[in-house]
């Protein structure tokens, strides 16, 4: 395994935190922790600690919980989470999993009609959203997860989806905060 | 039964790295909740909480206080939260005296603006209150 390849990639992408396999309820709280130690030595204000963290968490669980709703085995259920700055010293959150290419198609579609709306217009849908009953939430259960990444991102969520060999896609999301 | 006696017993739950301590004193009508909730599933920790309230505000006619020192929120937690605040709404428009006071690091505005959010759509007493950390 070439790790210095990958260092040197790390570095040049300027990749503080990545993780990549089967993420658990505890790996994700384990890497949360993690996440929140280096944030600290980072001279990051508590404020923007917290956003970074919850895009983290609200990314990962909705993995977890897209993997659950369709039954997907502990490889498949695996996720590739990366937190980075970028030149200008913004946090880039990104993490990509496996999809159903409808499922991907309509959450490229869902993260692009939230790409126009400001801030007051993603708070009002956010809200409305959260008002919305239990049994009534969409089928990936992203919904509020998404409006909310929305609302913490200084530019509008980035979704791409790439088609596999098996029928099913890639689906990566990168929030800039 | 005499009017005092809790309909279910008092919650003491504590606190986790993902969930927080919780609280409930029926007789002093006052439920409390301190740290962190990002479980991945928040109606499995909340739904027993939904429940003290609800029952709290169907037995009683004493006030209820929630007193918070609640940090992060996941959707999800804020989604359980929110139907706490509405059993509270309803209460209030009936006539009852219930109160929350959320306390926050000031350092971290982050959290008083999420109280903020909440208190937008209640009509009692919702203070929100800048405080050292309580150990």
């Amino acid at each position: 395994m070439d790790l210095l390849s990958m260092r040197e990639s790390y570095q040049r992408e300027r990749i503080m935190l990545c993780f990549n396999g089967p993420i658990s309820r505890s790996l994700i709280e384990e890497i949360g922790k993690a996440l929140r130690n280096y944030l600290d030595t980072q001279q990051t204000t508590p404020s923007a600690a917290m956003d970074v963290f919850a895009v983290y968490i609200e990314m990962t669980q909705n993995i977890r919980h897209y993997a659950r709703l369709k039954g997907y085995d502990e490889t498949q259920a695996s996720a590739t989470v990366a937190v980075a700055r970028d030149e200008a010293g913004r946090y880039l959150v990104s993490a990509g999993n496996l999809v159903e290419r409808a499922d991907g198609e309509r959450l490229v579609a869902t993260v692009a009609s939230l790409a126009p709306l400001d801030k007051a217009e993603l708070k009002a849908a956010y809200k409305q959203q959260l008002r919305r009953p239990r049994d009534e939430e969409a089928p990936s259960g992203a919904g509020l997860g998404l409006l909310d990444m929305a609302r913490k991102a200084s530019r509008p969520l980035a979704a791409s989806l790439q088609p596999l060999p098996d029928g099913r896609s890639f689906f990566s999301l990168t929030a800039t905060l | 039964m005499d009017d005092t006696t809790p309909m279910i017993p008092d919650l003491d739950i504590p606190g986790s790295q993902s969930t927080p301590a919780i609280q409930s004193r029926w007789q002093q009508g006052r439920l409390a909740m301190q740290g962190d909730s990002y479980p991945e599933n928040s109606y499995e920790l909340f739904d027993q909480v939904i429940a003290w309230v609800r029952d709290y505000l169907a037995t009683e006619r004493r006030p209820l206080h929630l007193a918070l020192s609640l940090v992060y929120l996941n959707t999800s937690s804020v989604k359980a939260m929110m139907d706490i605040f509405d059993l509270l709404e309803e209460a209030h428009l009936e006539g009852r005296e219930v109160s929350v006071t959320w306390h926050y690091d000031p350092r971290n505005e982050r959290i008083a603006e999420l109280a903020d959010e909440f208190r937008e759509d209640c009509s009692y007493p919702f203070a929100i209150t800048p405080s050292v950390a309580p150990a």
